[in-house]
């Protein structure tokens, strides 16, 4: 093959005077050939790779440069001299090897990590522009499970490693340049330098008693060259409806309405001429504009660096005037004093968000209200669901009832007038003092203070009157019959301010050595106290203001009612903790971590941790070993596997966020149960809490092969939480009164988690990328006390609950009748198990105990709303100044409970298409789908695979360099969630919400957006 | 070298200082909520006084009306023949079921009352009293309200959770029993006379009405001598004898007479308050009436007086259209049932919610009734005990009494007192009695209620009774 190559070099060049063959071999510091390193000649197009020996072969003139390009290592340059045998030796990459990861009070190289940490760059979160740098990391990282929702300035529920807890806090644990904060919604996401998730309790339990749902670890950008970099960014785009449903048309709704008033026996049915057919998603829903502007300077000199940002986002959601407006300063800057012995930063930043938020129940009612009903009659009143029975018409002149009790929802929008205004003013100072070579003081101080203001305005007689069957005459009857009903007011105002403080101070020594260049000693122990949860609010409302928006104030009430003021504090919550870190490594061969973290939180005062039974404080240890394999010597001749290391780990973390039982005594003053003749007073169950435990065990590998072409980790875990704690509805024959939190069972969560990464430089001007994420996970909740097994939730709203906690099952895992089948006859209802209230055309419920009747005890398990894996997939190209980037997001192994099709109030309301044309319309016609009269039983026909694949980026970018004074500028065009392929038959198969709540069912969620993109980024 | 150790030490030191590890800094005033310390006393009294006003629950008012009045031959379901009083028509017809709310509702209302009563005993324990007698009586009347409960409930579902074993598994009926039978004793042991109560604590728990409930559960086992024997102590106590005026029994003059061992305490006002609605439900309905008109006496109720001669009994028991009441009250004719619960009727506060009917759990006719019983199976003298009853609503003797009479004199001295459906099981008599009264009786079925739906999702692996 060599031999041929050459030869036709030859044939080419051969012409050329000057040109000569020159051959080399190319190793590595070792002496280690270097098999597929690419040899380009700079001006030519004269190229070579290396063979499994290292050797090469290519034709080039006297003062040609050669450059010698090999993954993982600097790429090195030779200038071509008589010489014909070269030996060209590549050093090792370092910057690669040395990437950094940051692991909370500190910073590891990446290759020295025994815990599981992946990380997420700032030129990766930026392929995906979005106001929430969270939602841009969606499929990026293995085991981190991101639920987006699409709403205006919403923020995805985040997930790490399953679900561990059911009523205490979900939330992840931000750390902001080292602080802990509240979210990061006040944070630009183009200032942010690396996002680092500490997924494992080996890794996490340095923030012990916070780090239970995981550690999202946020770094700011600094100044870094010489020169003043000026950056600007800038991105304009559209957003609809990715996966609208198709509704019935007024002919599919009359017939279905007519259909289930002959079954219900009414005579009374609707005219098959509608002088409507309305559109409610098209008349609810607009195209929403967004648009960000971003600037940045950042410059660093020899004692100096600084970076300052400014960024203005703009958003507008499907609904009416639903927006969304952010602004955010940022000043990261910091100095070196003393001989650079001091080094002293601060990172300043303030966001101002401002949001008119929009009912999202409006979805719901445009999925329900009828399509006969218009949004607005003629007279420009809204439409109201009346119609005329005996002509048959949906009108309200002459009314004699209503299609169904669902509200206009465009007329919802419009008298929803809320203004929500919230100010962040985050600040972080931090002094480090190098006091020798190898030990290191810091101390850092960190505040947050949020200001937080709404307004509401309520047109309580605007809205009585978008009933064109009202009239003013009778509001003020009404109000005459009820002078102090306040629903009967002309309108009400409402203000709410608040305010919040938390603030942390972290003083720690980090002791860096290595010692006789084998033994690598890295150790912190530190200190943090810090203070959160300190809230104030005061709100008030007064009724009749002005109608005038410039006279909305309390003080212009008509006086008419009482104005009512509300204040209220809440228990500002303290931590005290002591942490410690000893890292050590033998020769990059041999790894061992211990972490160790002792904390104390304000709220436990009256608990005691089994271990150190201490009134506040619980004890969280941690260790991790790791071996890196390609690091030995008998390792080195095995060339294909350039980087290999096996790593495991163990710790223990706590959950601090849990919900209290109210020790409090119950009394009344009116005629209860509680008082008798001779007075009364009885007690509520107190149950002393404590922080919930997680205790992990993590395996990992990684590795690099193919010339570092080929990437990836591979990781196992095994998380348990021992002490969940429940909200427990007293069992009948307990007796408690009400429900009450207590510790009653354990929750697992076991996965794998897969990253891999390909990366290949064809040549200059052609490279490209493919990677991909997967992980699984299965949750079981196990060991549940006895009798608190048997909690429902999943509440539908109607009646009909959806879920139950179990032992053996996932989480709140669905929980309902096995649809099998619809009635046909009413003979076969008689001679069947069936359901009070059976009817043909309804569905049929399996008798699963076979005992003749359906009832609870026929109900089964189907599974969770937590999905069992998700994927990522992450193409790159780039091709001369073009690149090119197609991202995509799935998961799957779940269900999902259409609410929105299973939820029928009162039958009047509209279905979806489908719905219709599958629909059971007499004996025969269909044994899978209820006809227009069925009931509203929870069941498995409303329950869905929650599996999609979602195409979240498509981003096409051309780059230019070096024009006049611009230094590069790129502009892009990006499609966000142009499709998705999922056989759920709602609107979106994301639906977050809490365990025994709304996850996973389809009710008053925002629908999934598709985004069009267009930006410009330039750099001075 | 000593340069940086100055340097460590200086620093040390501001660390230590700036961040003092006090635990101090941890123990943080609440703001939100009014501590306990700051919150007003509870005393042991109080929380006692709460397990008692478990008895005046609303569930009382209607739940436990279908489940021991309306589901027996003595009343109708009452109201318009369109209202299901929620679950009521099936109760009458026993079609009840698992899922039927009243039956739940009693599970829940007794479980909660025997939990707040384990409680109260617990505080009262530990509170630090220092009259010994006050404590052991507070506890003495927790135990007999607990085991009241206990008893209710397992003649209604036969083997029920022992709270303080499982409540998640029935324990065997002998085991509720034992423990009903040992929250008595000790009871009785500490529980002072009713005539050693002050004016003010009148309606408590005392030694007498323990005695009584233990008499009845000693029935209710078919233990025929002890239960002769506790019958025998509260005749010799001398605390109790029958009221002569059988008529009068019911108003609010004889609250807590002579008669009474146990009643549900009402004033007819707020805290005061009685059975939340207990008289509204039951008092006559339609726009002339003054209630709903649930669990009306029913015509085989009437009949079984008749065929007695039983005209006082019968006119104390029962309201009928266009009659006058005792107090004036005119019942018209346009009311909307034919008969309802004069039992029932508080003549000051009629159908209002807040009444003052003291609802009567236990009496001495009832222990005479007992003894009579207990007597004819032991061999002992029934006539006595039976003829006082009798004769006092001026029916003649009855020289050598059957089982039967004695059943037949509970049925008519103690209708509409909640008791009638679970004697005709007791008795045996509920299937051909139910089928008089043209319904079905299940035999192998209806004898315990199901145990509720509810309970049975939170504890699946609980038994359900037999064939339901």
């Amino acid at each position: 093959m060599k031999d041929i190559m050459t030869f036709l070099l030859i044939s080419v060049f051969g012409i050329s005077t000057y040109a000569q063959e020159i051959s080399g071999k190319v190793i590595d510091n070792n002496g280690n050939p270097l098999p597929g390193a690419e040899i380009t000649v700079d001006g030519k197009s004269n190229y070579a790779v290396t063979d499994f020996d290292g050797a090469f072969t290519i034709i080039a003139q006297k003062n040609d440069v050669l450059n010698i390009r090999y993954l993982g290592f600097v790429t090195q340059q030779y200038t071509v001299t008589d010489e014909k045998n070269i030996t060209i030796t590549l050093e090792e990459d370092t910057t690669l090897l040395d990437e950094v990861v940051v692991i909370g009070f500190g910073t590891q190289k990446k290759t020295d990590v025994t815990g599981a940490v992946s990380s997420v760059k700032s030129e990766d979160l930026m392929k995906q522009p979005a106001v929430n740098a969270t939602q841009s990391i969606q499929g990026k990282l293995s085991g981190v499970n991101i639920v987006n929702t699409n709403a205006p300035g919403s923020t995805p529920n985040i997930t790490i490693r399953g679900a561990g807890t059911a009523f205490a806090g979900s939330d992840i644990l931000y750390i902001v340049d080292g602080i802990q904060v509240n979210g990061i919604s006040n944070i630009n996401p183009a200032d942010i330098e690396t996002i680092d998730v500490l997924k494992d309790a080996a890794s996490a339990s340095i923030y012990g008693m916070n780090a239970a749902n995981g550690v999202i670890i946020i770094t700011t950008k600094k100044g870094k060259t010489d020169k003043a970099q000026i950056s600007l960014e800038s991105y304009y785009g559209t957003k609809s409806i990715l996966n609208a449903v198709k509704m019935a048309n007024a002919s599919q709704y009359v017939q279905y309405f007519n259909e289930r008033q002959a079954a219900e026996g009414s005579t009374d049915f609707l005219s098959a001429n509608q002088p409507y057919d309305t559109d409610w998603y098209d008349a609810v829903t607009n195209i929403g504009f967004s648009n960000s502007n971003n600037i940045s300077i950042s410059g660093a000199s020899k004692n100096l660096k600084y970076f300052f940002s400014f960024n203005n986002y703009n958003e507008e959601g499907l609904l009416d005037n639903q927006e969304y407006n952010r602004n955010t300063i940022r000043a990261n800057n910091s100095t070196k004093l003393f001989n650079d012995k001091l080094s002293v930063s601060s990172n300043l930043s303030a966001s101002f968000i401002k949001s008119t938020p929009k009912p999202f129940s409006a979805f719901d009612d445009a999925y329900r209200q009828a399509p006969v009903v218009p949004v607005r009659y003629e007279n420009g009143a809204f439409g109201q669901p009346y119609w005329n029975a005996d002509t048959g018409i949906a009108t309200y002149v002459d009314n004699t009832g209503i299609l169904n009790s669902t509200g206009n929802p465009v007329q919802s929008v419009y008298f929803t007038n809320e203004v929500d205004k919230t100010v962040d003013l985050q600040g972080a100072f931090q002094a480090e003092l190098e006091i020798t070579d190898y030990l290191k003081a810091t101390s850092r101080f960190a505040a947050t203070k949020s200001y937080g203001k709404s307004r509401v305005f309520n047109d309580i007689l605007g809205k009585y009157l978008a009933d064109p069957t009202h009239t003013l005459q009778d509001f003020e009857d009404l109000k005459a019959l009820s002078p102090e009903n306040t629903s009967y007011a002309y309108n009400s105002l409402y203000y709410s301010n608040s305010e919040s403080f938390r603030y942390n101070w972290d003083s720690f020594l980090t002791f860096n050595k290595v010692i006789n260049e084998k033994h690598s000693l890295n150790a912190i122990v530190g200190i943090t106290k810090g203070m959160k949860n300190d809230v104030y609010s005061l709100s008030g409302t007064a009724y009749e203001v002005p109608e005038k928006e410039q006279y909305w104030s309390i003080n212009f009430n008509s006086g008419d009612y009482p104005t009512v003021a509300n204040n209220s504090f809440t228990t500002p919550i303290t931590q005290l903790s002591y942490f410690a870190r000893l890292q050590y490594n033998y020769d990059s061969k041999y790894y061992a971590q211990v972490n160790f973290r002792r904390d104390g939180v304000s709220t436990f005062k009256n608990q005691s941790d089994e271990i150190t039974d201490s009134k506040y404080f619980g004890n969280f240890p941690s260790f991790s070993l790791g071996w890196t394999i390609s690091n030995e010597n008998f390792f080195k001749n095995v060339n294909s596997i350039n980087f290999l290391k096996l790593r495991g780990g163990w710790g223990r973390l706590g959950n601090s966020d849990v919900p209290f039982n109210i020790a409090t005594y119950i009394t009344s003053s009116g005629s209860s149960n509680t008082n008798y003749v001779f007075g009364a007073a009885l007690p509520a169950p107190i149950r002393p809490i404590s922080w919930e435990i997680t205790k992990e065990t993590n395996v990992g590998l990684d590795f690099a092969m193919f010339n570092s072409r080929l990437s990836g980790n591979l990781n196992y875990y095994s998380r348990k939480t021992p002490n969940l704690i429940l909200l427990v509805n007293p069992i009948e024959s307990e007796g408690s009164g009400s429900t009450y939190y207590d510790h009653g069972a354990n929750v697992s969560n076991k996965g794998f988690e897969l990253e891999l990464n390909w990366k290949d430089y064809i040549n200059e001007n052609l490279s490209y990328s493919i990677g991909g994420t997967f992980s699984t996970n299965k949750n079981r909740v196990n060991n549940v006390i006895n009798g608190y097994d048997g909690q429902t939730g999943g509440s539908l709203g109607n009646g009909q609950i959806t879920k139950r906690l179990e032992a053996g099952q996932p989480l709140y895992a669905w929980w309902m009748y096995e649809a099998e089948g619809v009635w046909q006859t009413q003979d076969e209802i008689d001679s069947n198990a069936s359901i009070s209230g059976a009817s043909p055309g309804h569905l049929r419920y399996k008798d699963q105990n076979n005992d003749g009747i359906i009832d609870d005890r026929d109900k089964k398990f189907f599974g969770s709303y937590l999905p069992t894996f998700n994927y990522g997939i992450n193409l790159g190209l780039n091709y001369k100044n073009f690149d090119f980037v197609v991202e995509a997001f799935g998961s799957g192994g779940n269900k999902v409970y259409n609410g929105l099709k299973g939820t029928r109030i009162n039958g009047g309301e509209n279905i979806a298409a489908d719905v219709f044309n599958d629909r059971w319309t007499g004996p025969g016609s269909t044994n899978k789908h209820p006809g227009a009269d069925r009931d509203s039983y929870a069941s498995s026909y409303y329950l869905e695979d929650g599996d999609y694949l979602r195409i979240n980026n498509i981003t096409l970018g051309y780059t230019l360099q070096n024009i006049d004074f611009v230094s590069r500028m790129r502009v892009y065009a990006t499609a966000q969630n142009p499709f998705i392929f999922t056989k759920y038959s709602g609107f979106t198969p994301e639906l977050i919400g809490t365990a025994s709540g709304s996850a996973g069912i389809e009710l008053s969620a925002y629908p999934n957006t598709k985004t069009f993109l267009f930006g410009v980024n330039i750099e001075l | 070298m000593k340069n940086q150790f100055i340097k460590i030490y200086f620093f040390a030191v501001t660390l230590i200082i700036v961040t003092s590890c006090s635990e101090d800094f941890l123990d943080v005033d609440s703001k939100d909520r009014i501590e306990q310390e700051d919150s007003d006393v509870v005393t042991p009294e109080m929380m006692v006084n709460g397990v008692y006003g478990k008895l005046t629950d609303w569930d009382y008012a209607f739940s436990y009306l279908g489940i021991t009045e309306i589901i027996s031959d003595n009343a109708d379901k009452g109201s318009s023949p369109s209202d299901t009083g929620a679950d009521k028509d099936l109760l009458d017809n026993l079609e009840h079921s698992s899922t039927s709310g009243s039956i739940d509702d009693m599970w829940t209302n007794w479980y909660s009352a025997i939990n707040r009563a384990t409680t109260s005993i617990d505080y009262t324990q530990n509170y630090g009293l220092t009259d010994n007698d006050y404590k052991n009586r507070l506890i003495g009347e927790a135990k007999f309200l607990r085991a009241l409960n206990y008893f209710w409930l397992v003649r209604s579902f036969g083997d029920v959770p022992l709270q303080h074993v499982d409540f998640t598994t029935r324990a065997p009926k002998e085991d509720v029993y034992e423990f009903i039978e040992q929250d008595l004793l000790d009871a009785i042991d500490v529980l002072p006379l009713k005539s050693e109560y002050d004016a003010a604590d009148l309606g408590r728990a005392t030694k007498g009405a323990a005695q009584g409930l233990l008499a009845k559960v000693y029935l209710y086992e078919e233990k025929w001598q002890q239960a002769f024997d506790m019958t025998t102590n509260i005749i010799n106590s001398g605390e109790y004898d029958l009221y002569p005026n059988y008529a009068e029994l019911w108003r609010a003059s004889q609250e807590n007479g002579i008669e009474s061992l146990f009643e549900v305490q009402a004033r007819g006002e707020t805290i005061a308050h009685g059975v939340q609605q207990y008289s509204q439900t039951q008092g006559a309905r339609g726009t002339t009436g003054w209630g709903w008109g649930f669990n009306t006496p029913s015509q085989n109720l009437i009949d079984a007086f008749d065929a007695e001669n039983d005209e006082i009994r019968k006119n104390a028991t029962i309201i009928f259209p266009g009659e006058t009441l005792w107090d004036g009250r005119y019942v018209s004719e346009a009311v909307e049932n034919s008969a309802y619960n004069e039992k029932a009727y508080s003549s000051a506060n009629a159908g209002d919610s807040d009444g003052d009917k003291n609802v009567r759990i236990l009496r001495y006719a009832e222990i005479l009734l007992i003894r009579a019983e207990a007597a004819i199976h032991i061999g002992e003298d029934a006539a006595t005990p039976l003829n006082l009853v009798r004769s006092r609503v001026n029916l003649p003797s009855i020289e050598n009494p059957s089982l039967e009479d004695i059943w037949n004199e509970r049925r008519l001295e103690l209708a509409f007192e909640h008791d009638r459906w679970f004697d005709l099981i007791r008795t045996g008599q509920a299937a051909s009695a139910m089928a008089a009264d043209g319904k079905t009786f299940v035999v192998g079925k209806h004898e315990l209620f199901p145990i509720p739906n509810d309970q049975l999702n939170q504890t699946p692996n609980m038994t359900q009774n037999p064939n339901w």
